[in-house]
């Protein structure tokens, strides 16, 4: 049934997502959307930045402790404690807290959520970030020698060819997700943002359609109305709601009166007439996908 | 105008999905409002009266968008109902715990049912140490080369075959205390973060089909069984024993914890048996991790013994008996804590 609505959305806008469908226990069937792996390297990205100035602040607290006390190893211990805990806690205190999110992922707009559509547990956020250290931290650590133990080239060729291994899992399953979402039964989907706006299908009743006119376009073009009256107002939109009346009035044989003078209120009207058509068709078991298919039952 | 109009003249177009609209509009509203609130400052913050609206709210958006997606054809009104109810349903099916109720829980309940539920590879892991002890304790008789090969410079703190009996009794074992800074702050917290790093390295290598998982913890046995040996040489077994038992219960089981969790993960990745292998992978890797976790909390406990009380202890009897009662207490953990009553529910 939701398939209904994904020509539409594939037309509208742009690149096609991949989706997924979990049930509800009322029996409904949700979709989410996969976030893209841009998205998520985004999200880490910001997530690092806000992890350093975390670390800046401990290393700040160190110097300060380093002045008072005059003891490197302290430092050196609280400095080591300290970047460990932020970088391990970071992630899993943020995703249990904030409902599957960080503030890295809040700004781009994506979460965390159980794979199969459960909640999201402790241990589900444990295991997807303590596995977080062994695919990208300590090889990295290790590679760039920060341990402090230079290994010679070979060693890390090695532990550089494991982080190209490990973080390219995601571009090899169709729901991007990486080694730690495999072990914690996880998926990051894109927060749904969509605002309910006003309503559309409210006809002045200045003009008024028949039968015949309005059975010349089907559900995919009411939609394509539906965002083209959507658009914000301007000279742009003008000019395309001018084209859009000229071409449907061409389509549908109007003669009279000439919807150029005022555009706008003839698409609301053919759009409410047009609406209130298809759906009347769609209760009786016809329903039109578009202008060139005939009415089928609604599956 | 009047030519256009042929046929009758339509009233008011009346559209059935607005009248639904009109009639639903308020309540979506509403649960939006609670949703946003609960997203942002998270559902604690709702009113006790708000809460028991939400699950009603949610239950009223879920069918209307069942009836949306056959009435409607308002794309906005079916994608604004659908994120909708997406939302709601995380919040109302979502984790109701705190990250502080979640430790608490796990602690009590989750970490030993995890050791209970994996005593196969706990014990695979723990034989494997075991092994790898005995074999580094052969290898080191044979010949002390051995000793500097597999103890790692940074972890012998230079302990070596060079040392005396004298030297090692007075600079390690009985080494004086150095005071609670040092011990507690400085050096447990330099033991926890390297003993961590190797424990989630156990772990996470358990992807890698096992193997490494195998390697690591049979080489950590094999450097605790070297240096066992170079103690037994100068005649410093019981004193050494002593000396490394009274964190060694602690640590080395939470080594142990770590590798059966990486054992466990490769279990479901070369046998995935009646499950699919990421199904498999997603249900055992919560409760590997589990252990990790727990063991993480007893390396925190191990690095607190090392690094300060055991030189608070003087005398190896006192760090037997010290150790003896480590161990007595964390049998009784695992054992008892978290076991469901007859009832079910849980103890």
């Amino acid at each position: 049934m939701a398939a209904k609505l994904d020509r539409i959305n594939a037309f509208l806008d742009g690149a096609r997502r991949t989706r997924r469908t979990i049930v509800t226990p009322e029996g409904v069937s949700l979709e989410v959307e996969i976030a893209t792996i841009g998205e998520r390297l985004l999200a880490f990205t910001l997530d690092l930045f806000f992890w350093a100035l975390g670390l800046l602040f401990v290393v700040a607290l160190t110097a300060a402790l380093a002045y008072s006390t005059r003891s490197p190893g302290i430092v050196l211990a609280t400095f080591v404690l300290g970047a460990f805990f932020i970088r391990n806690f970071y992630f899993i205190h943020f995703e249990l807290t904030m409902q599957g999110s960080t503030p890295g992922k809040r700004i781009v707009g994506i979460r965390v959520i159980d794979r199969d559509g459960g909640a999201l547990e402790p241990g589900a956020v444990m295991a997807r970030n303590l596995t977080r250290e062994v695919e990208t931290f300590l090889p990295l650590i290790l590679a760039l020698s920060l341990g402090g133990r230079g290994g010679g080239l070979w060693t890390t060729l090695a532990y550089l060819g494991w982080l190209l291994v490990v973080t390219s899992i995601p571009f090899w399953n169709a729901e991007r997700r990486r080694a730690g979402d495999l072990l914690g039964g996880t998926l990051v989907i894109v927060a749904p943002k969509q605002r309910l706006l006003g309503e559309l299908g409210v006809s002045q009743a200045k003009y008024s359609f028949t039968r015949a006119q309005l059975e010349a376009y089907g559900a995919f073009e009411l939609q394509v109305l539906e965002e083209v009256l959507r658009r914000p107002p301007g000279f742009e939109t003008n000019t395309i709601l001018r084209d859009v009346s000229e071409k449907i009035a061409a389509k549908i044989a109007w003669s009279a009166p000439a919807p150029v003078n005022d555009p706008r209120a003839f698409l609301n009207d053919f759009y409410a007439a047009e609406r209130a058509h298809l759906e009347r068709e769609q209760l009786f078991g016809k329903y039109k996908a578009d202008k060139s298919s005939a009415p089928t039952a609604l599956t | 105008m009047s030519e256009v109009r042929t046929s009758a003249p339509r009233a008011l177009v009346t559209l059935q999905s607005a009248e639904f609209r009109r009639g639903r509009e308020a309540a979506w509203r509403d649960l939006e409002r609670l949703i946003d609130a609960a997203e942002k400052k998270g559902v604690r913050t709702l009113a006790a009266e708000e809460l028991q609206r939400l699950p009603s709210l949610y239950r009223t958006a879920v069918s209307s968008l069942s009836v949306a997606r056959a009435i409607a054809l308002d794309r906005n009104l079916i994608l604004y109902l659908e994120g909708l109810a997406l939302r709601a349903y995380f919040v109302v099916y979502g984790p109701r715990l705190g990250a502080w109720a979640s430790v608490k829980g796990f602690i009590l309940g989750g970490f030993p049912r995890a050791v209970r539920a994996n005593l196969q590879a706990i014990s695979l892991s723990f034989a494997l140490i075991l092994g790898g002890a005995v074999a580094g304790f052969v290898l080191a008789r044979q010949s002390p080369e051995w000793i500097a090969l597999l103890t790692p410079s940074d972890l012998a703190g230079g302990r070596g075959v060079e040392s005396s009996a004298q030297d090692l009794r007075d600079s390690e074992i009985f080494a004086p205390y150095p005071g609670f800074v040092a011990s507690f702050i400085g050096f447990s917290n330099y033991l926890f973060t390297h003993n961590v790093g190797v424990a989630i390295l156990c772990f996470a290598l358990g992807i890698a089909g096992g193997a490494p998982t195998f390697v690591l913890l049979l080489y950590q046995g094999l450097i605790l069984g070297a240096f066992v040996e170079l103690h037994y040489e100068k005649g410093l077994l019981w004193d050494f024993l002593g000396w490394i038992s009274i964190h060694g219960v602690t640590e080395i089981g939470a080594f142990v914890l770590c590798g059966a969790a990486g054992l466990a993960i490769a279990e479901t990745v070369l046998a995935p048996g009646q499950y699919s292998r990421l199904d498999n992978l997603a249900r055992r890797g919560r409760e590997a991790a589990g252990l990790v976790g727990g063991a993480m909390i007893m390396l925190f406990i191990a690095g607190m013994i090392e690094g300060g009380f055991r030189q608070l202890i003087p005398s190896t009897p006192g760090r037997f008996a010290f150790s003896a009662a480590t161990a007595a207490l964390w049998s009784a953990y695992f054992a008892l804590v978290g076991r469901e009553a007859r009832d079910g529910r849980q103890a």
